[in-house]
């Protein structure tokens, strides 16, 4: 790769999902790679996103499990909180991820540091804090940030993002969400718990809106009836404003005005990739979309790769992960690979949880495919009958020969569930071959059993 | 204010950014079709403001970042002096 007329053979910039692993097998291939950081080393997953989230979504988990252990016979009447101790737990998660160390691990390997916003000023040269830095090839996995509000927001109010409300010192009595995507219910859902009253607005006729109907109603149905949120559908947003020292949240709904005011305001509507890197000084094609690669995840520009949030098509650590590797092999090799999108499984930690993999059924109405469909409530199985856990089900779709083509789950360990559909899917299984296939009782995969002997072709 | 540097086309010397410098451009832009002269000094402060703002993230950019930085904006207000800025720099 290097002729040495570069100060390294690969510059990764972004040291999140999209870029530390690429990084990682560059250098260990013998290659001189560097990795620059605009902001914490490891990026958003371990430091302002999945883990702090996750985090805090267990521990809400267990205050609500506390909370309804009298069914199982067991007395909870002092169960109660300490935010400040519900934070530090979430402080300890973050840093157990290590990431806070990785510079020096990347060091270690010989992998060069560098701290800084990184900008293309050539092709094959950047500047990190008025250093220039060059290389033979470059990985753009520069992630995304969230989005900001698009309406008139007064000057006096501070919208949080999920960000910044991780740092709240204690829950606000009242939350007002704007976006009812996946980050936006885990939001209302710790809150909640913690007793903050929550209003969740989202545009669309229902929340997750992505995903399958069945899953976005019984989403609203837990949240409201088991969490006293306040669903919201159909609201567009038309402004904030102050009202005393409280922001109030203005909003069209059923033809109507209303405003409701709140305490903090959550603004959960979605990611933008992080593009405004001087991407046109190395003549990289992007839209505010994402960078647009080949199927080996190359730019227009063949030496600079990109991976990651940065594409601004699945917006998950695992599926940056993925590219990362892929990227790396194709900055190495020239045999070149391409990923495969047909099984990327996703999931909303809800309690119960939430989790899908391939198409909704909704996709397939659009692309207008013949396809088979089999519900199963969970409610039919031993394991949550043990667990006294009744709500969710599983759901999964085959094309017209049985092939499974997408799933959904709702119930505990829906996320650990999926894989077993995930699998099923990247590998072309029938839904007959998954029913086949002997499942222990009393587990929640047998669910996924039923569900798939329900498919007759 | 940015402390930000900008690289000159062509080198690697890079000088501070000169908002004054990107406003007498744009108000030059403005006035070659034939704005009005207050209405050029108020575009381009506006320009100028939003290419600060762009700015504040930024340790050191190219001239050819400020160029289609303020262009997208000029767009905004002047369309037509922002194509003869786009044109005219790229002739200078």
């Amino acid at each position: 790769m290097a002729k040495h007329s570069y100060d390294y053979d690969l510059i990764v910039i972004g040291s999140g999902a999209g870029g530390s692993v690429a990084a990682d097998i560059v250098a260990a291939a013998g290659k001189r790679v560097a990795i620059v950081e605009a902001d914490m080393m490891g990026g958003q997953c371990p430091n302002w996103g999945c883990i702090p989230t996750k985090a805090l979504l267990e521990a809400s988990r267990v205050l609500n499990t506390a909370r309804g252990a009298e069914a199982f016979g067991i007395r909870t009447s002092t169960t109660g909180f300490n935010y400040p101790s519900v934070k530090a737990w979430k402080d300890l998660a973050i840093k157990r991820t290590g990431a806070h160390n990785s510079a020096k691990y990347y060091q270690s390997k010989g992998i060069g540091v560098y701290h800084g916003q990184a900008h293309f000023i050539s092709p094959h040269e950047i500047t990190v804090n008025r250093r220039h830095l060059s290389a033979e090839q470059f990985l753009v996995a520069t992630g995304s940030s969230w989005s900001s509000l698009n309406v008139p927001v007064s000057e006096r109010v501070t919208l949080h993002d999920a960000r910044s409300i991780l740092d709240l010192p204690k829950p606000p009595k009242s939350l007002f969400i704007i976006g009812g995507g996946a980050t936006g219910v885990e939001f209302a859902e710790i809150f909640a718990s913690f007793g903050t009253k929550v209003y969740i607005a989202e545009e669309a006729p229902r929340l997750l809106p992505r995903e399958d109907q069945e899953v976005s109603q019984l989403t609203e149905a837990v949240l409201a009836k088991r969490r006293g949120v306040h669903v919201l559908t159909k609201a567009k947003i038309t402004g904030v404003s102050i009202d005393g020292i409280s922001p109030r949240v203005e909003f069209l709904r059923g033809g109507e005005q209303h405003s409701i005011k709140a305490d903090q305001v959550l603004v959960a509507v979605g990611k933008q990739p992080n593009v405004d890197i001087g991407l046109e000084n190395a003549s990289v094609d992007y839209t505010k979309r994402g960078i647009d690669v080949d199927e080996q995840l190359r730019t227009s520009t063949s030496h600079i790769y990109a991976a990651g949030d940065v594409l601004g098509q699945h917006l998950y650590t695992h599926v940056g992960v993925y590219e990362s590797r892929i990227a790396a092999n194709n900055l190495l090799h020239r045999q070149k690979i391409t990923p495969n999108y047909k099984a990327v499984p996703r999931v909303t930690f809800l309690t119960p949880e939430i989790a899908s993999v391939g198409m909704s059924e909704e996709d397939c109405l659009k692309r207008d495919l013949k396809i088979k469909t089999a519900i199963v409530p969970v409610n039919v199985i031993g394991r949550a009958n043990v667990s006294n856990a009744m709500d969710g089900f599983v759901k999964v779709i085959t094309d017209a020969r049985g092939v499974l083509i997408g799933a959904s789950i709702v119930s505990a360990h829906a996320g650990e569930t999926i894989h077993e559909l995930t699998l099923a899917i990247q590998h072309g299984m029938t839904a007959a071959e998954v029913a086949n296939t002997l499942h222990a009782f009393p587990t929640w995969s047998e669910a996924v059993r039923v569900a798939c002997a329900k498919i007759k072709v | 204010m940015t402390d930000a540097y900008v690289i000159k086309r062509g080198t690697h010397d890079s000088e501070a950014f000169d908002p004054l410098k990107l406003h007498q451009s744009i108000v030059a832009a403005c006035l070659s079709v034939r704005a009005f002269e207050g209405e050029a000094h108020d575009t381009a402060e506006r320009v100028v403001r939003h290419v600060i703002s762009w700015l504040l993230t930024k340790t050191e950019v190219t001239s050819a970042d400020i160029r289609r930085v303020a262009s997208s904006h000029l767009h905004t207000y002047h369309p037509e002096a922002a194509y003869l800025y786009e044109h005219h720099q790229l002739v200078a």
